[in-house]
């Protein structure tokens, strides 16, 4: 997998668990059930976030930046040859690649990160 | 919606023989059958979502979870470990039965925290810690989910 990739899947998901923690359900039950501080959960991961932000490139640091604050979601996964960024279908020669994970693709339409699960 | 909707045999290991959390969760881990890299992606996020708290909820269970783009569907394992484990668990006693539970970021019929519920309202029943011990089989487990109609 390419490392940036790779970076940027970590980052979305440390977001992912941060916006989990400001929302009710979630939030209830770590801090109910898992009896996890929120708050200090919340600084960790933007800790580990900043921490994992300077492994990127300056222009993929901003675009990822761009990308989760204003459609919640920087990388998307490709199923079926269709962007579940933005529904539209991939060049076939990517999806095609023995190992597209190995590239940084970004979507042609919707200029999100595309990831391919296995 | 039923909890046993949700585990499949294969992703169910009753002989645990782990020495540690990590180790036993690469194991569990390993129960979906994922590439090597999302392997260690998914091990990552746990380990991080442990080190918020850890997810030894008492009585011997845990429930680590997380969610990641690395799965494209809800998954669910099962493992129970007869020496216990030291997972840091609330009432600080060793760990037996661990629930992993992973999900995509987003999922269509937005499975993950109403069955993240339902394993804990499972695991809360006076009974379960003594019957999960008693489990023979995959199968039996099963059937345990499928009797407490959780």
């Amino acid at each position: 997998m390419h490392e940036q990739l790779e970076t940027l899947l970590e980052m979305q998901d440390l977001h992912m668990q941060r916006r989990a923690l400001e929302e009710g359900g979630v939030r209830e039950l770590e801090t109910g059930l898992f009896e996890m501080s929120a708050e200090e959960a919340i600084d960790a991961l933007d800790a580990k976030i900043s921490e994992l932000e300077l492994r990127l490139g300056k222009s993929i640091q901003e675009r990822f930046r761009s990308l989760i604050g204003t459609r919640q979601r920087a990388v998307v996964p490709v199923l079926a040859g269709v962007c579940y960024g933005c529904f539209v279908a991939v060049p076939t020669s990517w999806a095609a690649e023995a190992d597209p994970n190995e590239k940084l693709n970004v979507c042609q339409s919707c200029g999100h990160f595309q990831y391919y699960p296995t | 919606m039923q909890l046993r909707d949700f585990f499949s045999v294969d992703a169910i290991d009753l002989d645990l023989n782990t020495e540690t959390k990590d180790e036993t969760l690469k194991i569990l881990v390993g129960l979906f059958h994922l590439d090597e890299k999302s392997e260690s992606i998914l091990f990552k996020m746990l380990k991080r979502r442990e080190n918020l708290g850890s997810t030894g909820i008492g009585r011997g269970i845990a429930i680590p979870h997380c969610r990641s783009l690395v799965v494209n569907r809800l998954r669910v394992a099962f493992g129970r470990h007869g020496a216990g484990l030291d997972f840091k668990a609330i009432d600080e006693k060793p760990v037996h039965y661990v629930f992993l539970i992973v999900a995509p970021p987003l999922e269509v019929s937005n499975q993950y925290l109403p069955v993240l519920g339902k394993i804990a309202q499972f695991s809360k029943e006076a009974d379960v810690p003594e019957r999960l011990a008693a489990v023979e089989s995959a199968e039996g487990f099963l059937q345990l989910l499928e009797e407490k109609g959780v």
